[in-house]
């Protein structure tokens, strides 16, 4: 009987349970269908097209923003027409399945953003969310991914990155390619983001609609391509905002960190991430201990190149058990380590060429070894990698290294001569 | 009585493969073997020709009107009797003879500096060159070692290169076997030891000189020169065991092969090189040394330096952009 009791009270359970979690899990009452229907016929799709086999090279979103019909989309998603205006177009296909050729009227390659004319007016477009959005709130993105038809995808508004120089929103949903330069409305139908960049398990990033919004402003009376094409005006973009985010970094006093003997740079600007770790394994004769800073304004250019990345790193190398020759040997190879084939082809940037030189600082010598290539395409800017070792001591090192991508010679002269100066030590 | 003369047959080497004295004239050639020279070749025919003097103080072969005739060495052409008193060579059938009178003149006396027992064959030398090879590769496996080692691992890391080296010395003593009739082994596993540490010891040097004067790049001449000299120079000393070549000739052989091998090695690393490469290329090394020793720039000078790479990249980017369409 009293196991009878159990059981029954057991399965009650069981069911109350069941009922409670399914309750949860019901979506929210019917608003997608409806926002679906009545706003999906103001995104289109977006096709660059290789006109030579005529066929389809890239698939992205767009969306219709104003009266006159015209459309925000992602740079990237036109990136390939920027860089070769002469071997594509782009093909701008709406929900009725009607195609029209686009011109591009407006980029923003900082926040990844692009604007386009097809066709005449628009009978309808989307606006954009004026009020601030708070965090939890439902949001609703519209996209083609991988060219699957017209999707529509619900997720959460979680503010906007706090790391990062540029702001972003945190979308919380699945975002997956070719939704990039789709909208993401809010309840109402108002835009609150454009769809750019996903990390994955519903890590997903949009450009704040305000951008969207000043790029239309800035383009309204644009009619055709700037002087010198697109893309000598994607080079005085990155420019600009390499003058812009690189001024007074690593100037003095430039926050510092203690490794060991040394003092080394560390987050420089609030956008700035950073992180540390120690290798100190009990077969191994020696430790490492690594800090690594990096900003996280990644700059779509093209495919194959991307810009706008500082990151600096040191490796802290220490040994109570290597005489000097075999710490020298370890030394070096830790030096020489990571020279290794960087990302970039022949079209777009030179290969590198390398200065080294045993320098005096005020703390004491070490060897400096300055790497830069310029882009091909983009005149005026360089990536270039300083990397430093310290000299002079027996049994403990570091090296350091910083990177700077889509930067001026200027801007990597000044930043190389700060960063050698803020490394210091005791001797 | 003293000889009038010798008939040499040459081979095909250009040696002396016989020599046969002659001590009255006429004397005749050919395949018989009534006759004072007699030819194993099947295009001589049984009497082909005859030396003999001419009267007028000069020494002639003759052809006995044979079946292929006398032939000089220049032009090839057939004559029907020959001055040979000069020691012009001649062919008959298809062998070379000359004819050398006794008052022919000789070169000088080669002055011998080499013969005899080389030191390089004693066992002394041998042990030695032996040793410190083994020290120096040892030396170089424990200073190179980051990590926790055992004095068996930093022992046995130089042996595969001490088995190549026996392999290599295997291979000259062989040579030497068949060229001179000696194996010669020991001078072999002496010269390619010596060239093994020299190796060593000029990347030693450039390892240095680069770290101090990071501005030559020293490694990639010591490399390319280095390499080449040491070759040289230790095939100079295999060749001096391996061969009866004359110093000279030797010295020229080692050159010629180690030209070729280092001008090889030039042109596959230029052939590489002239493709596009996204890899930084420096040598980052650094040695143990006080810093007081090391000379430096400060770092206003590095930075203004700069100026040169940039101009580089500038003259790049714009050949870069001229290739494209």
């Amino acid at each position: 009987m009293k196991n009878f009791f159990f059981v029954a009270a057991g399965i009650l359970f069981w069911v109350i349970a069941t009922a409670v979690v399914s309750a949860q899990l019901q979506p929210v009452p019917a608003t997608a269908p409806e926002i679906f229907k009545q706003f999906a016929a103001n995104v289109v799709k977006i096709e660059v097209v290789e006109t030579g086999s005529a066929a389809k090279a890239s698939v992205g979103t767009g969306f219709r923003a104003d009266a006159r019909g015209r459309i925000v989309t992602n740079y990237h998603v036109v990136s390939k027409l920027i860089h070769s205006p002469e071997r594509y177009r782009i093909d701008v296909t709406d929900e009725s399945g009607q195609t029209a050729p686009a011109t591009v009227l407006g980029v923003d390659v900082v926040y990844d953003l692009a604007v386009l004319s097809a066709g005449g007016p628009a009978k309808s477009f989307l606006s954009f969310e004026p009020k601030p959005v708070e965090q939890g709130t439902r949001l609703y993105s519209l996209g083609h991914p991988r060219d699957l038809g017209l999707t529509i995808v619900e997720g959460t508004y979680n503010g906007l990155l706090k790391h990062t120089l540029y702001p972003k929103v945190h979308f919380t949903g699945s975002l997956n390619p070719g939704m990039s330069g789709g909208p993401t409305l809010t309840h109402g139908g108002k835009v609150v983001g454009v769809n750019v960049a996903t990390e994955g398990e519903q890590i997903s990033f949009l450009v704040p609609a305000e951008r969207a919004l000043a790029l239309l402003e800035r383009t309204a009376k644009q009619e055709s391509a700037p002087a010198g094409g697109f893309l000598a005006e994607v080079g005085r973009q990155i420019h600009a905002n390499q003058a812009r985010y690189l001024d007074g970094m690593f100037a003095k006093p430039a926050p510092s960190v203690i490794l060991g003997p040394y003092s080394l740079p560390t987050k420089p600007t609030d956008f700035f991430r950073c992180w540390a770790d120690a290798v100190r394994r009990k077969e191994l004769p020696y430790v490492v201990v690594t800090h690594d800073c990096s900003t996280d304004d990644n700059i779509f250019v093209s495919s194959e190149q991307s810009s706008g990345i500082v990151r600096f790193y040191h490796q802290l190398l220490s040994t109570a058990e290597l005489n000097p020759a075999q710490f020298f040997t370890l030394y070096s190879s830790q030096v020489q380590a990571g020279n290794a084939a960087m990302f970039g082809n022949e079209e777009e940037v030179t290969p590198f060429r390398c200065q080294t030189r045993n320098v005096q600082s005020v703390s004491g010598k070490f060897k400096a070894v300055l790497c830069a290539r310029q882009y091909v395409k983009l005149p005026g800017l360089y990536d270039a990698v300083l990397r430093g070792a310290t000299l002079g001591a027996r049994n403990v090192g570091v090296v350091t290294t910083l990177s700077l991508s889509g930067a001026s010679f200027e801007n990597v002269q000044l930043l190389s001569r700060r960063y050698m100066e803020a490394i210091q030590w005791r001797r | 009585m003293a000889p009038l003369g010798y008939l040499e047959i040459i081979d095909a080497k250009g040696h002396v493969a016989e020599r046969v004295r002659i001590d009255e004239f006429p004397i005749t050639i050919g395949r018989a073997y009534g006759n004072h020279v007699v030819v194993d070749d099947p295009y001589v025919c049984p009497r082909h020709a005859a030396i003999e003097p001419d009267g007028q103080g000069r020494v002639i072969a003759r052809d006995l009107d044979s079946v292929n005739g006398i032939h000089i060495r220049a032009g090839g052409k057939q004559v029907a009797d020959l001055e040979v008193g000069s020691g012009a060579e001649f062919r008959i059938g298809r062998t070379w003879m000359r004819y050398r009178s006794v008052e022919h003149p000789l070169p000088p006396t080669l002055v011998d500096r080499e013969g005899g027992e080389s030191r390089l064959a004693s066992a002394y030398a041998l042990a030695g060159a032996g040793v410190l090879l083994i020290a120096v590769l040892c030396l170089d496996s424990y200073l190179s070692a980051v990590e926790r080692v055992t004095a068996a691992k930093i022992v046995s890391e130089p042996l595969t290169t001490v088995v190549m080296l026996l392999i290599w010395c295997g291979a000259w003593a062989l040579a030497s076997r068949i060229v001179v009739g000696r194996f010669h082994f020991s001078p072999h596993a002496v010269i390619a030891s010596g060239a093994l540490i020299a190796v060593f010891m000029t990347n030693t040097a450039a390892e240095w000189t680069e770290f101090l004067f990071p501005i030559i790049p020293a490694l990639r001449i010591a490399g390319i020169l280095g390499t080449g000299v040491v070759l040289a120079a230790m095939l100079y000393g295999h060749l001096r065991f391996a061969s009866m070549m004359r110093r000279s000739s030797r010295l020229w052989s080692a050159l010629a092969v180690s030209v070729a091998v280092v001008g090889a090695s030039w042109i596959w690393d230029y052939a590489g090189r002239s493709k596009f490469s996204n890899v930084m290329e420096f040598t980052g090394i650094v040695k143990p040394l006080d810093a007081a020793l090391l000379p430096a720039v400060d770092i206003e000078r590095f930075v203004d330096n700069s100026q040169k790479l940039k101009t580089d990249l500038d003259a790049l980017a714009q050949k870069a952009k001229a290739s494209q369409p």
